[in-house]
């Protein structure tokens, strides 16, 4: 029967030949124009650590001065970032099951075998429980071990440096001078580049590559070599009054990102409490002027608050949509049309015992040829949109790195194109699947 | 003299409705979707055409960063200007703290005040000499340019406050509404007074958040202090690409003690702040574009269906007296009438959509001229889709009606 039906469907589409190519190409373009937005969307709001989603928390607090809050479009957050003294003290808690403390500063890498010219880094210092937390994946070796306190001489190169530097080869173990100190390699990370960069949105969710890390230090070498943050760094009130390295670790500039892993809701509670009662000390010593305001905000909320996705993405998300809804209308309004047109024939077929079932059956298999060939052709458009996009912007554009067609957004768009396509051909094919026979045997 | 007989159309139209109900729907989409993707595409070209105060295109940027603490960065810069200034081609460099137009740079808030209360400017800084603002293009409006005796050495002092300021018109006139700045205090967020001594044409300072904005606070101070420092070099016009080549390769070998980390030109930098305006605006035209075709198309396709499908009744009209032109009246009044159904609810549809983008994403309220225009346009544009089958209708001889199917 299904052969018999998938027959007269081809006759059909045959028949009108223009209506049928506009149909696929409509839908095809709808689909294409969704395929492109949505992965640009579905990579942009992507958690890429969704399965630590909560249990790692941003830590924040306002130690902003008085006069106006930190942002002024969003006056109830606090800074994202802690100074480095409160990020010291809140980082000596052993609460947390982990926790990091981190900031970028600009490193130089020289003296590695053979190497000629010294090679810039974007260097994260850091504390040692970043790769755990994170779930960084090694190829050799692994993080740092011993206290977070000491400047150990020990440093993790990205791959890509790893690849520069020491051809690919396993370099643990190996001696290197990073800002003129010697350092040994314990370990080399495998790739690994999130998107967007969660634990970082505030230096760049989306950083271009020359500012992705490539090096990691540990933490304590920032005031071991007395360096400023190459990092965001915003400072309020006292910034005039700073002299010396030392005034500025101790200042209200706030520089240093935090992050605390906190399993359960009562280590949650206590590490919140813990962050209140310091608080509450440092305001009665006449710190902290603006009302207690300490956050933990677990990863995907962290990247909805600092409005990773874009509004721009959001808006052309839905202009898609709204294409491809015209697109389906077109298409259901055609079919509906060219099915009543056929409803003589369809008269004469229920008078010869044609079921109302079998009848939509027919027309559903023609609904289902052309939603076919229309996802399928939309999804070659939309593979070619999105090799045009990073054609055109390269891996240091954000539309170009983000317009990768992953599988997970080729099962998106095939599910979206059968579900739109049925949606739009079921109405048609009910309907004149209601025909009543007699009227259009009379005239015969 | 055509025959305007509106009744009969009506009724045939409504006898078949579900399909001219979903040509009208889509039509009222296409409306909606289109007035404002051309409203969007519009404020989009407003930004990207908005000047940047600088002469980008004949400007590039050097970033160099101290190889160890032990680097001396002061006497480097010396060196690598002397050079840049030698080169045959070069109009003029300047070494300061942050790149115009690019996210490399820093940030402060200003205000006219001080104390807790005082309302503060979020404020873009650059530390400056003389030779900067020439550099970049922009001129002195009020008072006076940096002099060579103005600018502090590099020392290891972080973070000071200079007695002597130049601030941007843009920034002069958010913190003193009132008019002149020159010789007016600013304060940082304490209670040291930084005195506005020059006020500079507009220009782009460093946007880390690709939000540009024209404020920004000029400091008579050697770069260098956070271990970095770029170079701007405006070249004559059309040798910007080459020098920057040239030039790179030279500081990168000329002092071991400092590494270049960034060469790039400001045109790129210009063209990476509109980089997502531009995308934006051509998506949404793309796509306005490809819903006006499909929705044309559709037109074009269901009127054509029709007349080839009623063939019969038409002929039935000729007979029994329709002119040519009442044929194509007929059909064109038809398509009429669903074209102003789905404008009427298009306008409906649009204004709404318009009220949510200016609700949800601070979109300046859609401009009635959008609607109109995009209204008569799509008439125009449905009217031409069905008057190519109007005209096949009107070929029907009127002998059809007396054939059998």
């Amino acid at each position: 029967m299904l052969s018999y039906y998938l027959r007269l469907a081809i006759n059909s589409l045959r028949r009108t030949p223009g209506l049928t190519a506009l149909m696929v190409g409509a839908i095809a373009l709808g689909i294409a124009a969704c395929i492109v937005t949505l992965t640009v969307y579905h990579t942009m709001s992507g958690n890429p650590i969704w399965w630590k989603n909560n249990v790692l928390y941003a830590v924040t607090m306002d130690s902003w001065s008085l006069g106006a809050p930190f942002d002024a479009l969003h006056p109830r957050l606090p800074p994202p970032e802690l100074t480095y003294k409160d990020a010291l003290y809140l980082a000596g808690s052993d609460i947390p099951k982990r926790k990091v403390i981190m900031t970028e500063l600009q490193g130089m890498l020289n003296g590695a075998p053979g190497q000629a010219m010294p090679l810039r880094v974007m260097t994260r210092t850091t504390t040692k429980d970043f790769f755990a937390m994170f779930d960084v994946p090694f190829e050799y070796g692994g993080g740092w071990r011993g206290s977070d306190t000491e400047a150990l001489p020990e440093i993790v190169l990205t791959k890509q440096v790893n690849d520069e530097l020491f051809g690919g080869a396993d370099s643990v173990g190996q001696s290197i001078l990073w800002n003129g100190h010697r350092f040994r390699v314990v370990g080399v990370l495998r790739n690994w580049q999130p998107l967007p960069r969660f634990y970082d949105v505030i230096d760049g969710a989306f950083a271009a590559p020359q500012d992705m890390d490539q090096v990691y230090v540990p933490f304590p070498w920032v005031s071991a070599l007395q360096a400023l943050p190459w990092g965001n760094m915003a400072c309020n009130g006292d910034s005039g009054s700073l002299g010396n390295y030392g005034k500025f670790l101790n200042s209200e500039c706030i520089w240093i990102q935090m992050w605390a892993e906190l399993p359960s809701a009562a280590g949650r509670q206590r590490f919140h409490a813990f962050m209140d009662a310091y608080w509450a000390a440092q305001h009665k010593l006449g710190r902290f002027p603006r009302p207690l305001n300490n956050h933990l905000t677990d990863v995907g909320q962290w990247l909805r608050v600092n409005s990773v996705v874009s509004s721009d993405s959001r808006i052309l998300l839905r202009v898609a949509f709204a294409f491809l809804a015209v697109c389906l209308i077109n298409t259901v309004g055609i079919l509906l049309t060219k099915f009543l047109r056929g409803a003589p024939i369809i008269g004469v077929r229920r008078a010869l015992g044609a079921s109302r079932r079998q009848i939509f059956m027919q027309h559903i298999v023609e609904v289902g040829m052309v939603s076919v060939a229309g996802g399928l052709l939309g999804l070659a458009l939309g593979a070619a949109g999105l090799a045009g996009v990073q054609a055109i912007y390269g891996q240091d554009n954000t539309y170009g790195m983000l317009a990768h067609f992953d599988p997970m957004g080729v099962a998106w768009a095939l599910a979206l194109a059968a579900a739109a396509t049925l949606a739009a051909g079921l109405y048609p094919a009910w309907s004149v699947g209601r025909v009543p026979p007699a009227g259009y045997l009379k005239g015969r | 003299m055509v025959n305007l007989n509106v009744r009969p159309i009506l009724s045939a139209l409504i006898r078949n409705r579900t399909g001219a109900v979903l040509i009208a729907l889509e039509i009222a989409i296409a409306l909606a979707v289109m007035v404002n993707a051309a409203w969007i595409i519009a404020q989009r070209v407003q930004q990207i055409e908005e000047p940047s105060g600088v002469d980008a295109r004949d400007t590039f940027a050097i970033g160099l960063a101290r190889l160890s603490s032990k680097s001396d960065l002061g006497s480097a810069q010396q060196e690598d200007l002397a050079y840049l200034r030698s080169l045959p081609g070069v109009i003029s460099a300047s070494a300061t703290s942050s790149v115009p137009l690019s996210r490399y740079g820093q940030g402060t808030s200003l205000s006219a005040d001080h104390g807790p209360q005082a309302p503060m400017t979020a404020t873009r800084m650059l530390e400056a000499d003389a030779t900067t603002l020439p550099t970049l293009g922009a001129r002195i409006v009020a008072g006076r340019n940096f002099t060579a005796t103005d600018i502090r050495p590099l020392t290891t002092a972080l973070f000071q406050t200079y007695p002597e300021v130049i601030i941007t018109q843009s920034l002069a006139d958010k913190i003193f509404p009132g008019g002149n700045a020159l010789g007016k205090p600013v304060y940082a967020g304490d209670s040291t007074p930084m005195t506005v001594i020059g006020v500079t044409s507009d220009f782009i300072p460093s946007a880390p958040s690709g939000s540009p904005h024209y404020d920004a606070l000029l400091l008579p101070q050697t770069p260098g202090d956070f271990g970095f420092y770029f170079c701007l070099v405006r070249t004559r016009p059309g040798m910007t690409s080459a020098l920057l080549q040239t030039a790179r390769r030279h500081l990168a070998t000329s002092n071991l003690d400092r590494v270049v980390f960034l060469a790039q030109t400001l045109g790129y930098y210009r063209q990476q702040l509109n980089a997502e305006s531009r995308d934006v605006a051509i998506f949404l035209t793309l796509v306005t574009a490809l819903i006006l075709s499909v929705t044309c198309l559709g037109i074009f396709g269901l009127t054509t269906f029709n007349v080839s499908t009623r063939t019969k009744q038409i002929g039935t009209m000729r007979a029994v007296g329709a002119r040519k032109r009442d044929i194509v009246a007929h059909y064109l009044i038809e398509n009429a009438i669903v074209l102003i159904a789905g404008a009427l609810v298009g306008c409906a549809l649009a204004l709404g959509v318009g009220q949510w983008l200016t609700e949800q994403y601070q979109l300046p309220r859609l401009d009635p001229t959008f609607l109109a225009i995009g209204v008569i346009g799509l008439a125009v544009l449905g009217q031409l889709a069905a008057w190519h089958p109007a005209r096949r209708a009107a070929t029907v001889p009127p002998s059809v009606a007396t054939r059998t199917i």
